[in-house]
């Protein structure tokens, strides 16, 4: 699995909110993605796409219930199309199961359409170190494999890149003059890569979705660096986490106008295809093996936790980071794991430990706007209060993280604020000591940090609003209240 | 044909992966055999071959009746799909707007699959005419696949049929099998794709009755692959700035034959 940096999420994304290429490229999501999904669904209505919204949810809901079963079925049914079905505990047996088919078919290039998956495995270095050339496909995966990066968004992993750093790029890697002209570049990587997809023994493609009904992977792109994947070579290899398996063909109609449009506001992509077994006897072209690597690594844990399995019906269309307000000013890298944004801030800790990842919680304003955006309607702002919730009380020693002085704030808090009397006398307390207390910060009227030892602390990711003069309570009985909420505000309850 | 496979695969056994998950479901750990069912079994999977027979010639009867509106429908959203669609009436003008396609690219090499389409409106002998050298991608005996290849490789326009077409997406749908190349829509820099009538759907729902009752009528036989296309090639992974034709087609035409 790539290096877990969920721990440094406080001080990364300090740094990327002062990056101003970033922020440029994350306007970029919130005007493009967002708004062409917005327009998309107004196409079809706001009632037919949540009519599609609850069934497809509902179909997850069930698939995941009955998973074992629909497993089975995939198994037999990609068995009887001539393909293999290959089950993977965790990234290291999913890793060993390439390598296996490489090393005894003797694969000496493979190309490689985009699969998050693949990502959470860490294939590429594995297959280098059998010797084997491993290029990734999609444009987006190919400039961040030559510079050497990990993706920063589910479905534009070079996000990040300007054009100008992958003109450079381009020029220090391939050795092509420096054009920061878009379309040339898109024509570089069609020419250099069109040698490798027809060199390559192997093809490796991720799946959107694999049907149990009839054993078919389904993929959905736009570039047509998956339908190469999946033809040319000899060998094709699918990976994909088990939770991705739907009942029959018939389900694939929702998937297949939900994914797009909230992906990327198209009604459909250019492609999406579905491949069932090897090429058959008659077929013209087609690779002669198909198999189909199953993998766990850590999605049982998700299922096998009622509070959090709902994670696993997320179809990784990104709409959640496009109008999350936290991952438009941190982007993806932040988030330290394969997985960014508000589904990242559930499935990271999932698969790689809460106590490492307890910022990411953490990292919300729990608005919703994920919730809304969805189209499998995920609650994630549920599951991330109940992971700050095993973050601070859980029984877990493994996920529990808080710190005493931290429970301590917490309950002091909870103290204060859950009576009148005590919050008034706190925030006047408050409002004395900030007048008078010496070495407080502040940049645009906003405490940088507190100085008390339990504050400081607290401050050292947040910026704290200074108490204004008067509360509002003051106001309302001073100025604008009624002689009854004078009566309530000064008589208690 | 497939490689052998001495000794063990690395992986997990089946069995012990599906025990794995049914515990975390929380089913009883003594049921270690084959999986069971849902309960009440999604109905989806219920619907074998007379229903599925039923409903595909209600669905018949509805596309025909509907007709001109279907493929006024299909028409426009391919359209918007990034198709350049062009409407001719009978066999003789759609050989002369795929005549006149070709020459406008000034293509020297075109391939073209081996589909029934073909028979009906035959394109060769033009496109000879005009000096195109043109292949028709069907394996003969022996190695040729590799030299097919190269020579769709070399192509200029890749020229197709269709099994079926999306109004609601403006898709195309395409089967490869013999006669029917997976790289003549997606090699060549242009793909023009001819279609006919009677092979425009409605909907995705359409297609996947379809597509399942083909699967069941053929004894759990799907084909091995099937192949959405809804306009040429495209990318936006550099600053979100769309460019067309990265690995497929920048460009592609449909000539729908009324």
């Amino acid at each position: 699995m790539p290096e877990v940096k969920t721990g440094q999420f406080t001080t990364a994304s300090a740094a990327a909110m002062l990056d101003p290429q970033l922020r440029r490229a994350l306007d970029r999501v919130g005007v493009g993605f967002d708004v062409a999904r917005r327009n998309a669904i107004e196409e079809v209505t706001s009632e037919a796409w949540e009519e599609w919204r609850e069934e497809a949810r509902n179909i997850k809901i069930h698939t995941l219930d009955h998973l074992d079963y629909y497993l089975e079925l995939l198994h037999d049914n990609v068995t009887a199309a001539g393909g293999q079905v290959h089950f993977a505990a965790d990234a290291a047996e999913a890793n060993a199961i390439v390598g296996h088919l490489v090393q005894t078919r003797g694969v000496k290039v493979a190309t490689k359409s985009k699969s998050m998956v693949s990502e959470e495995l860490e294939l590429n270095p594995v297959l280098e170190s059998l010797g084997v050339d491993v290029y990734e496909t999609d444009l987006g995966e190919y400039i961040i494999q030559l510079a050497g990066e990990t993706p920063s968004h589910l479905v534009a992993p070079a996000l990040h890149k300007s054009k100008e750093d992958v003109a450079e790029l381009f020029t220090d890697k391939l050795g092509v003059p420096y054009d920061e002209d878009i379309e040339v570049m898109a024509a570089t990587a069609r020419v250099t890569l069109r040698d490798k997809f027809m060199e390559a023994d192997l093809g490796i493609s991720g799946a959107n979705f694999v049907v149990a009904e009839t054993g078919t992977l389904v993929i959905v792109t736009n570039e047509g660096n998956g339908r190469l994947c999946t033809s040319a070579p000899r060998i094709h290899i699918g990976i994909t986490g088990m939770e991705k398996v739907i009942p029959s063909m018939q389900d694939l109609a929702i998937f297949l106008r939900l994914l797009p449009r909230s992906a990327t506001g198209q009604r459909i992509s250019s492609y999406v295809s579905m491949i069932t077994g090897p090429r058959r006897e008659d077929d013209e072209d087609g690779p002669e093996e198909f198999h189909l690597v199953l993998v766990d690594n850590g999605r049982s844990r998700m299922l096998r936790d009622p509070k959090l399995r709902e994670a696993l019906y997320c179809i990784r269309c990104g709409a959640c980071l496009n109008i999350c307000p936290v991952y438009q000013r941190v982007g993806g890298h932040s988030y330290g794991w394969v997985y960014p944004g508000p589904i990242g801030a559930v499935v990271s800790p999932m698969l790689t430990g809460l106590k490492e990842a307890k910022a990411l919680p953490q990292a919300s304003s729990l608005c919703g706007a994920c919730r809304e955006a969805c189209p499998v309607k995920i609650n994630i702002p549920r599951m991330l209060l109940e992971l700050r919730h095993r973050t601070a009380e859980g029984e877990n020693p493994e996920e529990k993280a808080s710190s005493r002085s931290e429970r301590f704030m917490a309950g002091a808090y909870g103290w204060l604020m859950s009576d009148p009397g005590r919050m008034a006398f706190a925030s006047g307390i408050g409002r004395i000591a900030q007048q008078i207390m010496p070495g407080m910060p502040k940049r645009d009227g906003w405490i940088r940090k507190a100085p008390l030892p339990l504050l400081s602390k607290w401050t050292q990711a947040r910026d704290l609003p200074p108490l204004p003069p008067k509360s509002f309570r003051q106001i309302w009985r001073d100025e604008l209240g009624s002689d009854e909420a004078k009566e309530v505000d000064s008589g208690g309850h | 044909m497939a490689a052998t496979d001495p000794g063990n695969i690395p992986g997990m056994d089946k069995t012990d992966f599906l025990r794995s998950v049914r515990e975390a479901l929380g089913r009883s750990p003594a049921n270690s055999g084959r999986a069971l069912p849902p309960a009440r079994p999604y109905h989806r999977l219920e619907e074998m071959l007379p229903q599925l027979e039923e409903w595909a010639a209600e669905m018949e009867t509805r596309l025909r009746e509907n007709r001109p509106q279907l493929l006024d429908r299909f028409t426009d959203m391919a359209g918007r799909g990034g198709w350049n669609v062009h409407r001719v009436s009978g066999v003789e003008s759609a050989i002369g707007c795929v005549d006149g396609l070709v020459g406008d690219i000034g293509a020297t090499q075109v391939v073209r699959s081996g589909q029934s389409v073909f028979d009906e409106v035959p394109v060769d002998t033009g496109l000879e005419w005009r000096g195109i050298e043109i292949t028709t991608i069907v394996r003969g005996e022996g190695s040729e696949r590799e030299q097919l290849r190269e020579i769709i490789r070399q192509a200029d326009v890749g020229l197709t049929g269709t099994d079926y077409a999306l109004a609601e997406t403006g898709s195309l749908v395409i089967l490869p099998r013999r006669g029917l190349s997976r790289l003549v829509s997606l090699v060549p820099p242009v793909h023009i794709a001819l279609v006919r009538p009677e092979e425009v759907l409605e909907s995705l729902h359409d297609l996947f009755l379809l597509r399942r009752l083909e699967y069941y009528r053929r004894g759990g036989e799907m084909g091995s692959y099937l192949n959405f296309i809804t306009g040429p090639s495209r990318t936006a992974d550099i600053e979100m700035t769309i460019v067309q034709g990265v690995h497929g087609p920048r460009s592609v035409h449909l000539v729908l034959i009324e």
